[in-house]
């Protein structure tokens, strides 16, 4: 009875499903980086349109599903950018011309552009977020890291057994909840909330623990860490285009931060 | 990878003879052995049915044949186990998982990767195979495990049946020379039990592999058996013998000590609802035989849709139209997605259907005027406990408090007085007398989480009987209890469905049906059947239909076979 959406994953070949996510997650460091290190909305801007053009052309990733993804960080980025253009320091300036006025707030032109600048680059990281992780399950990028950067194989293939119970938690935190309801248990007031997810969160926690300490019982009678060097079912070598989307990130992160505006 | 060479079995490795010279284990912290005791010899490429209550360290049996006991779980080893040869407290854990495959009860918590292929892989990379022969080794084992064309699919795309056999692939792609399996068929559905045991079948009778096998479907299970290893509950060997020759006794010993028998050794005939008079109450459906009382919950048309991926809605209920009436006991059976979840939140009000309607009310009290039927949706917390229960087939997803006293007294606290107004907290000598009766008197200061499964599944129902709900819905009420721990939760169900309480029961198990008064079958979110445990049982509505006959061992309603439940003495 599972209540959540199927993940997003590629419905096509293209050219970033055939990258190792290794050298996404280079390529998408440099955005990231070129992001948060200006404080105005170009350099953002730019790098936002960058993302939806190559999401489109290169991720393989159904475009119309990716907004509905998004919706509920849709919501915090609006609140995140309103509540910055609200609060700037910049509005309180008498030497700057004032843009607009709700009620008692009076809005600045520089207000509006730092807020854009914060909001526009939440946007960019969840869009370079997906850039990176959507192309691939986390499997082949748990294989990447392994065999291109020698990450531990207990971290990277713990993480991604980790990964795995997350979904199970999400089921069991509802019929905790139910369960609470049905014993007649409905908390009245702020402290009793409190208390009471507090003890929904205990439950789900036993509920995990157990289900992982089967896990890894189950991970060692398969051989799991046992000493010996493992070999690859699917072999991940740097390749041409892994360059190719490295050189262009670089490529767009630099003239999104240099070009003239 | 040149260091990769360790034991790398490019073939078949012939299967192991087993034998345990006077075998015992104590897990750290505790003070009585899992297992004591244990001395046999199976021989090579034999199949071994291993048979005990719970507690009886079956489990643990299967753990130290596959070197996790002692190599990776902590405790106490003494006497000798060897496998092939091999002395298992001496050989290195890895050396014994090269040889050995474990498959494990919930299939949930044994899958590490998102796709079938990579989920096979997983053993051979850990074991340094060579690509070329992990990806035939991946091939043949899925092709074994009926699995081929399965490949490329997201492992949570698989239904349960084909999740355990994707793990019996995950094993059989080592190539191991014994497989050991611990309840493999437990979590699973009818369908899916039976095409677990249609690929065992081959797999024994291909003698390719020694096979010990823990399983508590004994119908299915012991025509596979060459030996048979009974346990009684504190890990003691009762009988090692050939499957077809036990004796008296031993079946006696294993049978008093709580544990589920084949039918075969009962020595009783066939269970008189196979296929026996099938037409006989097929046409009733709604009022039957038994003395209706007044209706309590009456789901009519309901419709229950989840938001799926972008192709659209899911329809988990569709124009599913239910009745229960007051001192009814109801099973709801069907294959794993029929429905029964959404049918049971339905009805306790946890989700709203789309079209349709449930209503539910209190029951009546004596010389009292019904109160209306109401919407569970609609009504409070509080008002909801008083009239409806839920027991959630994992007990510790609905514990609510530290002690289980607490637990007993949380729902009565919440509620109030009986009417749902006056706030009466339970005194501690109700809360305690409870307990009692439910077997769990020395446990009123344990933590609800550390009880073992058969504890929290009555600590599960105590926790009800306080403010005892009018209808009471229970999901898989006797999943992993052994026949002692089956019967006391239909025992105390008895009592409450004479009390006029009416019950739901969600199961799997057919061996539970003769003990309702009705069956209603689900598939597909339709309801296909609604009538008789006999008839149901007769002829199941559903292709193949043999899976959902199988197994019928427990005795006629309202306890009308005394007889098959021996007691065992104070203890």
């Amino acid at each position: 009875m599972s209540v959540l959406p199927a993940p997003l994953a590629p419905t096509r070949p293209a050219f970033l499903t055939r990258t190792t996510p290794a050298a996404r997650l280079v390529a998408g460091t440099a955005w990231l980086v070129a992001a948060i290190v200006t404080l105005d909305p170009i350099v953002p801007a730019r790098l936002f349109l960058a993302a939806i053009v190559a999401l489109w052309l290169w991720s393989g990733l159904p475009l119309r599903r990716i907004p509905a993804r998004l919706a509920p960080l849709g919501f915090a980025i609006l609140s995140l950018t309103v509540f910055s253009i609200l609060l700037s320091s910049a509005n309180g300036d008498r030497s700057l011309a004032t843009m607009a006025q709700i009620g008692p707030a009076r809005i600045t032109g520089p207000a509006i552009s730092a807020g854009l600048a914060i909001g526009l680059r939440v946007v960019v990281i969840a869009l370079t977020t997906l850039l990176v992780f959507g192309p691939s399950d986390p499997t082949r990028m748990a294989d990447s890291l392994v065999q291109q950067w020698h990450v531990p194989d207990r971290f990277a293939y713990g993480t991604l057994a980790a990964l795995r119970v997350a979904p199970f938690m999400a089921g069991d935190w509802a019929t905790i909840g139910a369960a609470r309801r049905l014993r007649g248990l409905a908390p009245r007031g702020p402290v009793a909330r409190v208390r009471e997810a507090g003890g929904r969160l205990l439950v789900m926690l036993v509920s995990a623990i157990r289900r992982a300490e089967r896990l890894a019982l189950a991970m060692d009678a398969r051989g799991f860490d046992s000493g010996v060097r493992r070999t690859h079912f699917r072999e991940l070598r740097t390749n041409w285009r892994d360059w190719l989307t490295i050189v262009l990130s670089f490529a767009v992160a630099a003239a999104a931060l240099f070009v003239a505006r | 990878m040149t260091e990769a060479t360790t034991g790398r079995p490019l073939t078949a490795v012939s299967p192991p003879s087993i034998e345990a010279t006077d075998l015992s284990w104590t897990y750290a912290g505790r003070s009585r052995p899992a297992i004591e005791g244990l001395t046999f010899r199976l021989e090579a490429g034999r199949v071994l049915l291993v048979l005990g209550p719970s507690g009886s360290g079956k489990s643990t049996l299967a753990r130290a044949l596959a070197g996790l006991v002692p190599h990776v779980l902590p405790g106490r080893w003494q006497g000798g186990l060897r496998v092939g040869g091999l002395e298992v407290a001496e050989t290195p854990a890895r050396l014994l998982g090269e040889r050995i495959g474990l498959v494990f009860q919930d299939p949930d918590s044994q899958l590490v990767m998102s796709r079938v292929d990579d989920e096979v892989a997983f053993g051979l990379e850990n074991r340094a195979w060579p690509r070329p022969e992990m990806v035939s080794g991946v091939r043949e084992a899925l092709a074994q495990a009926g699995l081929s064309g399965f490949e490329q699919r997201s492992t949570v795309t698989l239904s349960g049946g084909e999740k355990q056999r994707l793990a019996i692939a995950d094993v059989l792609a080592a190539r191991p020379g014994l497989l050991v399996l611990d309840e493999p068929t437990a979590n699973l559905d009818p369908p899916g039990m039976y095409a677990v045991f249609e690929r065992l079948a081959i797999l024994a009778r291909r003698r390719e592999h020694t096979i010990v096998l823990i399983e508590h479907r004994l119908e299915a299970a012991l025509p596979l058996a060459d030996e048979v290893l009974l346990l009684d509950d504190e890990g003691h060997q009762l009988a090692f013998a050939p499957a077809g020759a036990v004796g008296r006794e031993a079946v006696e010993l294993l049978e008093r000590s709580g544990a589920w028998v084949p039918r075969a050794w009962r020595g009783a005939q066939p269970a008189a609802s196979g296929a026996v008079e099938p037409a006989v109450e097929r046409a009733a459906s709604g009022g039957r035989a038994i003395e209706a009382g007044a209706l309590l919950l009456e789901a009519a048309d309901v419709r229950v849709e989840y938001p799926a991926d972008e192709s659209g809605k899911r329809v988990a209920l569709d124009g599913v139209s239910v009745s229960v009436r007051a001192g009814e006991r109801v099973a709801l059976v069907g294959p794993n997605g029929a429905g029964k979840s959404s049918l049971l939140f339905a009805m306790a009000g946890l989700l709203r259907p789309a079209d349709g309607t449930v209503r539910l009310r209190a029951l009546p009290r004596d010389g009292e005027a019904a109160e209306p039927m109401r919407d569970p949706s609609r009504l409070s917390a509080r008002e909801l406990a008083a009239r409806i229960g839920l027991v959630f087939q994992d007990p510790e997803l609905g514990f609510v408090a530290g002690t289980a006293r607490d637990e007993v007294s949380a729902s009565a606290r919440a509620i109030g007085g009986r009417d749902g107004t006056s706030a009466r907290a339970p005194d501690e000598q109700g809360t305690d007398g409870v307990l009692a009766s439910f077997g769990l008197g020395h446990l009123a200061t344990e933590i609800p989480f550390r009880l073992s499964q058969g504890e929290q599944r009555r600590l599960s129902l105590a926790a009800l009987a306080l403010r005892p709900p009018a209808v009471l819905l229970l999901d898989e009420p006797t999943f992993g209890l052994d026949r002692r721990g089956t019967e006391a939760v239909l025992a105390l169900l008895d009592e409450r469905r004479t009390a006029g309480q009416a019950q739901v029961l969600a199961t799997h198990d057919p061996r539970l049906l003769p003990a309702c008064d009705r069956v209603v079958a689900l598939d597909r979110g339709r309801v296909v059947f609604d009538g008789s445990p006999d008839a149901f049982l007769a002829a199941p509505p559903y292709a193949p239909a043999s899976p959902w006959r199988d197994g019928v061992a427990l005795g006629r309603p309202a306890g009308s076979d005394p007889a098959a439940i021996p007691r065992r003495g104070a203890r």
